[in-house]
């Protein structure tokens, strides 16, 4: 593909990265979130791939990925 | 007859006309899960899926609904694959008692034939990786065979798990891993992170089909799900030394992956659609480094399709849990009869059993929610009596409406432990539990008018044997 999309669809963040090509060239990508690591290939549905057409559901922001809980908790270290 | 490979069972559900190749070109999303979620709406003897013309792709190979139907379900424990499910239950329960039987060491595997190591592993370029529900964060790993060692005990082969776990893929050498604390690898990672270690790991896929039934089936944390596959199987389990790590792992896998499960870190994942019928996550996971990749030519992704049930999953962990819960309940109680634990990996469970006195049907409702898997699951225990088949739904619907008392017969627990992906549970990890006795009072619980029942005439049991052959010669 010529250019990555600009947008998360989930969380809005601009930074988006590679992580596959098509083995057959040109047909899709497959790119990533920096940040919520939301992964999707570029020829999926918009409601999986734009950030209007994504479900208010399923979107996060911000706070939601820094406020997730922990699972399993990190124990504390034995000295 | 025992499978060593996901491609000889391949073989063996095409010639008995359940694998279905789809050749036409087919979209990697949302085509190939929307085919998976459609043999779970198709009926109970849905065929597996195989695909081979997915766009975008060269090489692809993708199986799915391996297990997808009891007709599966029947052919991979090497029954005839009408075998009912009744049936498969006691025979899976009555190789059980083979148990154990040491596996094979072979130092052949088919996964040896190529490598990527180090700087050179991506995940994309060895699976045809793909997303199976809208709300997912991202490309999943569902039906591996993940193996780990006990670090405070690494030499033991029992404490060493195999266990299927959900893993996001987060990179193209990057995982994200979900250990419900209630699993053995969960163990492992705290044992490793409280000395501020890494956790060594194997994740393999693409597995024999007995291999992905132990993997999926509660057992007791010293028990190695090899030694099970081997009594399952009536043959000893082929496994081989996976080279980075060392650790044991199937033989025949299409895809070793190994790596470490980095301490103390934790990361985004998720959500996933679950087998409950509801997404979970996205919660901060541990993750995994991947630095070794083995894998076979032209490897065969194997996947299932998860999410509203039922669907793969279902049938894949449905015998194995109950079998351990039938086992450990008849252990102490043997009137227990049988234990359908089919429904959302048991977070409801339906016991027919014989009373030993007035009350005795309720104490085995506690006794199911008290076993290991119990703990986690069993939010809902309904007995029956032991003329009662609990896998026969209309028989225990008939028992609820007719037994049933419900200021005495419907017992609430407040507050007990659940896993956290149960969608009702308050907060997640805790739930009441009921109990529901729909089994017929006996002295001194002298309670109901049940003394004169409508039973089956006597020549029923032939008759139904007689129609049953003459229906299989019809063809
Ligand atoms: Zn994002």
């Amino acid at each position: 593909m010529n250019h990555l999309p600009v947008e998360c669809p989930r969380c809005a963040f601009e930074e988006i990265s590679l992580l596959a090509t098509s083995p057959v060239p040109g047909v899709w990508d497959v790119v990533q979130c920096g940040r919520c690591l939301y992964t999707w290939r570029t020829i999926e549905p918009a409601r999986r791939t734009r950030r209007d057409a994504y479900p208010d559901s399923f979107k996060l922001t911000a706070q939601d990925i820094e406020n997730a809980i922990e699972v399993p908790a990190v124990p504390p270290l034995l000295k | 007859m025992a499978y060593d490979d996901l491609r000889s069972f391949l073989d063996t559900l095409d010639k008995e006309g359940q694998l279905l190749r789809i050749t036409d070109e087919v979209l990697p999303e949302p085509d190939l899960a929307a085919a998976a979620n459609a043999t779970g709406r198709i009926g109970e003897n849905a065929p597996a899926l195989h695909f081979d013309n997915v766009k975008g792709f060269t090489d692809a190979r993708i199986a799915m609904n391996v297990h997808g139907s009891w007709a599966n379900h029947a052919l991979a424990l090497g029954l005839p694959k009408n075998t009912p499910v009744k049936e498969q239950v006691e025979e899976f329960a009555r190789r059980w008692d083979a148990f154990p039987v040491a596996p094979e060491r072979r130092e052949d595997a088919p996964w040896r034939e190529n490598t990527q190591e180090g700087e050179n592993v991506d995940l994309f370029s060895v699976l045809p990786l793909f997303r199976l529900n809208d709300g997912d964060g991202g490309f999943y790993l569902d039906k591996a065979a993940v193996v780990s060692r006990d670090p405070e005990d690494p030499d033991d082969f029992g404490k060493q798990n195999v266990g299927t776990y959900r893993i996001q893929v987060i990179g193209t050498n990057r995982l994200a891993f979900q250990p419900v604390p209630m699993h053995d690898v969960a163990q492992h990672l705290r044992k490793a992170e409280e000395k501020g270690e890494d956790l060594p790991i194997a994740i393999t896929l693409g597995n024999d089909p007995v291999m992905a039934i132990v993997a999926g089936m509660p057992m007791a944390y010293d028990q190695s799900e090899y030694e099970m596959a081997g009594a399952l199987r009536g043959a000893p389990a082929p496994i081989a030394t996976a080279p980075l790590t060392g650790f044991d792992v199937p033989w025949g896998s299409e895809v070793v992956i190994e790596g470490v499960i980095e301490s103390r870190k934790r990361q985004i994942e998720g959500p996933f659609g679950e087998f409950t019928g509801h997404y979970s996550g996205g919660r901060r996971m541990p993750v995994i480094r991947v630095d070794r990749v083995s894998y076979r030519t032209n490897p065969v992704f194997e996947s299932l399709y998860l999410g509203m049930p039922w669907t793969e999953c279902d049938y894949l962990v449905g015998p194995n849990t109950c079998v351990p819960l039938l086992k450990q309940l008849r252990a102490e109680f043997p009137e227990v009869q049988a234990v359908n634990a089919m429904y959302t990996h048991g977070l409801m469970v339906i016991i027919s059993t014989a009373k030993r006195y007035g009350g005795f049907a309720k104490a085995v409702g506690m006794r199911a929610m008290t076993t290991p898997h119990g703990l986690g699951y069993v939010a809902q225990v309904i007995l029956v009596d032991e003329d009662v088949d609990p896998f026969n739904l209309p028989q225990v619907m008939w028992a609820m409406s007719a037994k049933v008392n419900p200021k005495d017969d419907v017992v609430v627990i407040p507050n007990l432990s659940v896993l956290e992906l149960a969608p009702a549970a308050q907060p997640a990890g805790i739930s009441s539990k009921m109990i529901i006795d729909a089994t017929t009072p006996v002295a001194p619980d002298v309670r109901g008018n049940f003394s004169t029942p409508a039973k089956d005439l006597p020549e029923t049991a032939e008759w139904a044997a007689r129609l049953q052959r003459l229906i299989a010669a019809r063809g």
